[in-house]
């Protein structure tokens, strides 16, 4: 039973994986807690992130053709894998839910205000059910097209910037934030956005030449990594101290971009940026959140779940937060703690059970 | 309804039921050449129906005591009338006399002896079959019938009125030969043939249509063309089951992959230079008799965007011309779905300045801005369908009347504001800079408007996000509709947003004639000649 027949070629992971780290950062900001040290935390998180990664590569490369369900089966036995199967699963779409609920929330709250917020949830809801079920590799070809548009808008967003920045807002290094503050910090984007790649290990197994995932994985890391760096640089730059205040920060600088008079108020690049890879975000989690239900239904074809799946993830992401303050003290204080057991403590013990009882994919 | 449903139901039955009886009486014919003459010309008349375009042209030759008695059958019209004078009839009834003819004559290879030695036609075979005989007729082919005989000379010597070969009004060029395809299918490959005086441009004939039996050829180079892409695109065009084709647009909306989308996925070209090209990437041609538009496939989504002229003329100006291109498509998109996303949403993307022009022209417009853009787009669209068919003379006033006329009272009386009239007229003109994709274009426009009008700039990028699904998701007979974009291929960006020197175009495209992918070697650039050593 071969639930996905496509095949992505290892370009295309590259550039799925930076559209799903710079998914959500493009308005929401991590490093909130460093204040102007934000710049130097994503560099530290980055590298912790890489870590993680390791994991999921090695566990990638370890089985193969096989992915994170098919693993647990392996390596936990029928039952008790099941089990895990399940937990990850809830992960993946509780995750999908908030970066939802983040999008309507940003929408609703600051460029529609009279808009109603499931209005936004759907027609997103909508857009991704539409690529899911085209399968892996369609998105993978949309995000080629969306990374590279998102990536130029970020430079010339940056570029136009230059006027208003002030670099002497960089310093002074870590001498304003405390350790705990930086090291909270360092936390909350390990996990948001780089642990959250814990997902792919559910598209490795799609990617027609698992002997270059790592070196993918690295590339995709650094490069998202980097549109991350630059763009906390420019905030940082741009608002210096303020941007502590700002839920939006990204949003808030840019708005204050006026050259000549004539390109002025360009905030809304940040909004189409928003859009475009959050865009990719929720379709990746939603695509294997499908994916992983179809597998463990036992059904044959995972095009039925998809829309009771999505319908199910609006709702979630509407009833989980009564409001946007909700969602952004849950982002910034409770998610990482929830998040840790599913991105690293999970996929470490299935590496360490696997290696001991000396469990292994059959390649090829 | 339920009895809606059940004559549905008994309509596809009655069908097939149909369908089955169709193939079981074809099989009966196929008869057999009878010696008999007066019987086999009997049959033909009795199948053409008595048509009076069916001439038959019964003489004898020989000797007065033993006769030849013969026949000429074929249709009036399709077939040069001096031909069958001069190279026929006059050899068998005047030169066969000096031929020795009397004293070698063997009634049972009279067939052989006509062909070898009294035609002077270059084109003859011989045919054993009432169904042979009929179908060479209506492809214009003379048919020589002898008495006694069991066989049939099929001679070719068609010829009807044909249009010459011009320049295609849809395909014009400053730069470049300016011949382009006609009707007849044979003066189509033989300016096939002229381009590529090469073995491996190999044409393979079909015949499709079960009523109008309309001759089309598939054009490929072996070696070069994928025979996976060409087996499959005989396979598609064999299995077309249909009364007619008259065009090659019937051909294209029977195979083509995605029946359901706006855009296309069969390129097509009226210039043989083009076709040519095409052919030399590796595509595959179909030209249908009839029509002087020959389909190409694979069709990917930038070819669109590239002209015969980007190749002929120097790289850096064509390199401009496509991005210019690009930002023609991309305007006659999003023009009028931008403008009203930013109007009635986002005002502040608007300089101050420029606000102040813009509200003030749209001060008193009866209209909300989303109305406005939509019927002006309507009316667009009419004015373009009314000035397209109607003669020139006509044609032009339709414009000055729409354009002139139309557009500046429909300002001054107050109806529609200034600033949509100029959107609008923009976008329209930019529409024409992409032809290959107009169907798609105004669709789409319409859609961007009203997602615009809806939902701002977030619907616009919603829009364009399911249009980007919907374009990766398409392939054009195993070609990614959207490489070399993505899948991404380095190599083939070559021509893609930039058209790169000829002699940096060193592969073929990646997705199409890979498995021969050398086009041209490595060192091409041209050098100053080189200094000689002693001096």
């Amino acid at each position: 039973m071969k639930l996905e027949g496509g095949k992505i070629p290892a370009n295309q992971l590259v550039f799925l994986i930076i559209g799903f780290i710079y998914g959500t950062v493009v308005i929401i900001n991590p490093g909130r807690a460093a204040g102007n040290d934000a710049w130097l935390a994503f560099i530290v998180s980055m590298l912790v992130g890489l870590c993680f990664a390791a994991i999921y590569v090695i566990l990638a490369q370890r089985f193969q053709t096989k992915n994170l369900l098919e693993i647990n089966d392996l390596v936990f036995g029928p039952y008790l894998g099941k089990l895990i199967s399940l937990v990850y699963l809830w992960y993946f779409f509780h995750l999908g839910a908030i970066v939802l609920r983040n999008f309507g929330d940003f929408l609703a709250g600051i460029i529609f205000p009279e808009t109603p917020i499931s209005v936004f949830l759907i027609t997103m809801v909508l857009i991704c059910a539409s690529a899911v079920r085209n399968g892996i590799e369609v998105i993978g070809r949309t995000s080629i097209i969306l990374t590279i548009i998102t990536t130029i808008i970020l430079v010339l967003t940056s570029l136009l910037s230059i006027p208003l920045m002030d670099f002497n807002n960089l310093l002074p290094i870590l001498q304003t934030t405390k350790l705990k503050e930086f090291l909270t910090t360092v936390l909350i984007s390990a996990t948001f956005p780089f642990g959250e790649t814990v997902v792919f290990l559910m598209i490795f197994s799609t990617v027609n030449n698992p002997k270059k995932l790592k070196l993918t994985t690295l590339i995709a890391f650094l490069f998202g990594g980097g549109l991350l760096l630059i763009q906390a640089i420019r905030n940082i730059a741009v608002l210096g101290t303020l941007m502590d205040i700002y839920t939006y920060p990204s949003y808030t600088a840019v708005r204050a971009v006026n050259i000549f008079e004539v390109i002025t108020r360009i905030e809304i690049l940040v909004v189409i940026n928003f859009l475009t890879m959050g865009f990719i975000k929720v379709t990746v989690l939603y695509y294997a959140v499908s994916l992983g239900t179809a597998q463990l239904l036992k059904l044959k074809s995972y095009l039925p779940v998809v829309l009771p799946i999505g319908i199910l993830m609006i709702c979630l992401s509407l009833l989980q937060f009564e409001s946007s303050f909700e969602n952004s003290y849950f982002t910034y204080t409770i998610y990482p703690f929830y998040a840790l057991p599913f991105q690293i403590f999970l996929p470490l013990l299935t590496l360490l059970v696997a290696i001991i009882r000396g469990k292994k994919g059959v390649p090829g | 309804m339920f009895n809606y449903l059940a004559k549905k139901f008994n309509l596809v039955r009655l069908l097939r039921k149909q369908s089955t009886q169709n193939a079981n009486g074809k099989k009966q014919s196929g008869l057999k050449i009878s010696p008999h003459l007066k019987q086999n010309l009997e049959t033909l008349k009795k199948t053409f129906k008595e048509s009076n375009d069916f001439v038959i042209r019964e003489f004898s030759f020989g000797s007065k005591e033993e006769p030849i008695n013969v026949a000429l059958v074929y249709i009036e019209g399709l077939v040069a009338k001096t031909s069958i004078n001069d190279d026929i009839m006059k050899p068998l009834m005047y030169d066969s006399s000096f031929a020795g003819f009397i004293n070698t004559y063997q009634p049972n290879d009279i067939i052989a002896f006509i062909d070898e030695r009294l035609l002077s036609m270059a084109d003859s075979i011989k045919v054993s079959n009432l169904e042979e005989v009929v179908e060479g007729c209506l492809d214009g082919h003379t048919i020589l019938l002898v008495e006694g005989e069991t066989q049939a000379l099929s001679i070719s010597n068609q010829g009807w009125e044909r249009r010459s070969i011009s320049e295609p009004q849809g395909e014009v060029v400053v730069r470049g030969p300016r011949e382009g395809f006609t009707e007849t299918l044979r003066i189509n490959t033989s300016l096939l043939r002229r381009k590529i005086h090469n073995p491996d441009l190999v044409l393979e004939m079909l015949k499709v249509g079960q009523k109008t039996r309309t001759n089309v050829c598939i054009a490929y180079i072996a070696g070069i063309a994928d025979d996976g892409v060409v087996q499959e695109v005989k396979n598609r065009i064999e299995d077309i089951k249909t009364d007619a084709i008259l065009e090659s647009g019937y051909i294209e909306q029977f195979i083509e992959d995605a029946p359901f989308s706006p855009f296309a996925t069969i390129g097509n070209s009226e210039k043989p230079d083009v076709v040519a090209a095409k052919l030399l990437e590796g595509r595959v041609a179909i030209l249908v008799d009839g029509s002087p538009v020959v389909l190409t496939v694979p069709f990917l989504f930038i070819e669109g965007f590239q002209s015969a002229e980007d190749y002929y003329s120097r790289p850096y100006y064509s390199s401009l011309v496509r991005i210019l291109r690009y930002m023609g498509f991309l305007f006659s998109l999003y023009g009028p779905g931008f403008f009203v996303a930013v109007v009635a949403f986002h005002q502040e993307l608007i300089p101050d300045a420029l606000i102040i022009t813009i509200s003030s022209a749209m001060e008193g417009t009866p209209f909300p801005v989303a109305l406005e853009a939509i019927g002006m787009g309507i009316v667009f669209e009419i004015l373009r369908e009314a000035g397209v068919r109607l003669p020139k003379a006509v044609g032009q006033s339709v414009s000055i009347v729409g354009a002139l006329v139309l557009g500046d009272a429909v300002v001054s009386a107050g109806f529609v504001s200034s600033t949509m009239v100029i959107v609008v007229a923009f976008t329209a003109i930019a529409s024409f800079v992409v032809t290959s994709h107009s169907d798609a274009e105004s669709i789409i426009r319409f859609v961007m408007t009203l997602l615009g009008s809806a939902l701002g700039l977030f619907g616009i990028t919603i829009g364009t996000i399911g249009i980007l699904i919907h374009l990766s998701a398409l392939r054009s007979f195993g070609s990614p509709y959207l490489s070399p974009l993505a899948p991404i291929s380095w190599l083939d960006l070559k021509d893609t947003f930039l058209r790169f020197p000829l002699w940096a175009m060193i592969t073929r495209p990646k997705t199409i004639g890979w498995n021969n992918y050398q086009r041209e070697s490595l060192d091409l650039i041209p050098k100053p000649p080189q200094k000689k050593k002693d001096k």
